[in-house]
């Protein structure tokens, strides 16, 4: 195993736990599932492929390891990092706001149906183009078309109302 | 053109329309007001999901997945540890540094060796000096949660992914001792008297600190699987004391310079129960 496999896959850390974390809705799980993604990859250096997206390829191996865990058992969130907001913080209460919001949007988020949430993480989150993000969720282009505009409608519909209008009205302030 | 479907309004501000389509959206926003009250809603919603795990990116990396990138567990591990052994028979003697001294000693020595290889990324840096100048285990909110976080991964692999044990399951450690893996007189609390079954152990890096965790599991679904953690500490002794990660219950202790800990879904009862016996059984080895 090449030492440049290993920083590639250190580089790409942090892309991997938010990936996690929108799959997982939780910080702990993420980590885990992270961290057996990487086993995976290192134990299957040989099936990556020289001049394709190696986050790609790794996002691919986050996702199969999921599933895999999805059908293993059945996932149980944690509420223990939305009890921690809250109560006993000094930060400023805008700012409490702002990460309630935040909190909110990942709540809504993680009851989308888990195809639909990968769809959405990839391309709005992670930034893949959809043919990408096709690649990784292995189905059509078409598919993650229409899994995405779902996934966005339904937030749309359920964040509505005043998280939206303060983020139009940031975006404007900019 | 008539109104474009969500689909294809959400294409185009992903920008993944062709020239062609992306000019008859233009056209249509530009007379529109509805739909670019709605293209805009859309725009604002991406930014919230965007911002949503932004902070994730901003969090520090855990020591244990930067480990794991890296494949810094098992036959690596070890073979460092054992080449920075050798090299400390060559400064302390020809004795072997760890007989005479407890198992968990002679454990977490080896581990040391491991982890130093894994903190300077070269085995030059594998000395005592560096050994003196690392920050000893203890029992801070990090250690704890990386401990939960391995029986977790433990729990989730099962006993038939041996691909997470560096060290097999061997209650004598015969197997481990044929192949160089563990010291000659390493030994395994014994738990069978709690229908604990040893699977497997595995070398980590826990806050920067080389530690061994024991895995062991039991059919007595009252009791479920259990962790025990060994690693290096320099902090004084503690005595054991409780807290939860989750639907974890974690005993912890700290005894002659070694940080211990239990991990398990169990009733605390159990765990102080196993914790007396494990403290016996090190104390006698």
């Amino acid at each position: 195993m090449s030492a440049s496999f290993n920083d590639q896959l250190v580089a790409v850390l942090p892309r991997l736990r938010r990936f996690a974390r929108g799959l997982t809705g939780s910080a702990v799980e993420a980590d885990d599932l992270v961290q057996a993604a990487c086993e995976r990859a290192l134990a299957r250096t040989h099936q990556f492929q020289p001049g394709t997206r190696f986050d790609s390829w790794m996002f691919r191996i986050v996702q199969t390891v999921w599933i895999d865990q999805l059908r293993a058992r059945e996932t149980r969130r944690t509420e223990s990092e939305d009890e921690a907001l809250g109560a006993g913080t000094d930060e400023p209460s805008r700012r409490v706001e702002a990460r309630m919001a935040l909190k909110e949007v990942q709540a809504a988020i993680a009851v989308l149906p888990a195809e639909q949430r990968v769809a959405l993480l990839l391309v709005t989150v992670e930034g893949l183009s959809y043919r990408e993000a096709a690649e990784v969720a292995a189905v059509p282009v078409g598919t993650i078309m229409s899994r995405l505009a779902r996934a966005r409608m339904a937030l749309l519909a359920k964040l509505g109302g005043d998280a939206l209008r303060g983020s139009t009205e940031d975006a404007k302030a900019e | 053109m008539q109104r474009p479907s969500d689909e294809i309004l959400i294409a185009y501000l992903d920008g993944e329309l062709d020239k062609h389509e992306t000019l008859e959206i233009i056209k249509e926003l530009a007379h529109d007001d509805r739909l670019q009250a709605h293209a805009e809603r859309l725009n604002a919603s991406a930014r919230l999901i965007r911002a949503a795990y932004d902070e994730v990116l901003r969090e520090s990396v855990p020591e244990r997945l930067i480990a794991a990138a890296r494949g810094e567990r098992g036959l690596n591990a070890v073979q460092r540890a054992l080449a920075w052994l050798a090299r400390s028979r060559m400064v302390l003697g020809e004795r072997p540094w760890w007989i005479g001294v407890p198992v968990a000693a002679a454990l977490a020595g080896l581990m040391l060796g491991g982890g130093l290889g894994y903190v300077a990324g070269t085995e030059q840096s594998a000395s005592l000096t560096a050994q003196q100048d690392l920050v000893t285990a203890g029992a801070g909110a990090n250690w704890l949660d990386s401990i939960a976080g391995y029986h977790k991964l433990f729990v989730k692999a099962g006993t038939n992914d041996r691909a997470l044990m560096d060290v097999p399951a061997d209650a004598s450690g015969d197997a481990a001792r044929k192949v160089g893996q563990l010291p000659p007189d390493f030994r395994l609390p014994n738990l069978k008297p709690w229908s604990l079954e040893f699977q497997g152990a595995r070398l980590l890096m826990i806050d920067g600190q080389p530690a061994t965790q024991l895995f062991y599991t039991t059919d007595n679904k009252s009791l479920g699987a259990l962790t025990f953690v060994e690693a290096e500490s320099s902090k004084a002794d503690l005595a054991p004391t409780f807290d939860r990660r989750e639907d974890l219950n974690i005993l912890y202790w700290r005894h002659h310079g070694h940080a211990y800990a239990l991990v398990g879904a169990a009733d605390i009862g159990y765990l102080w129960n196993i914790y007396n016996d494990i403290a016996w059984q090190l104390d006698a080895i």
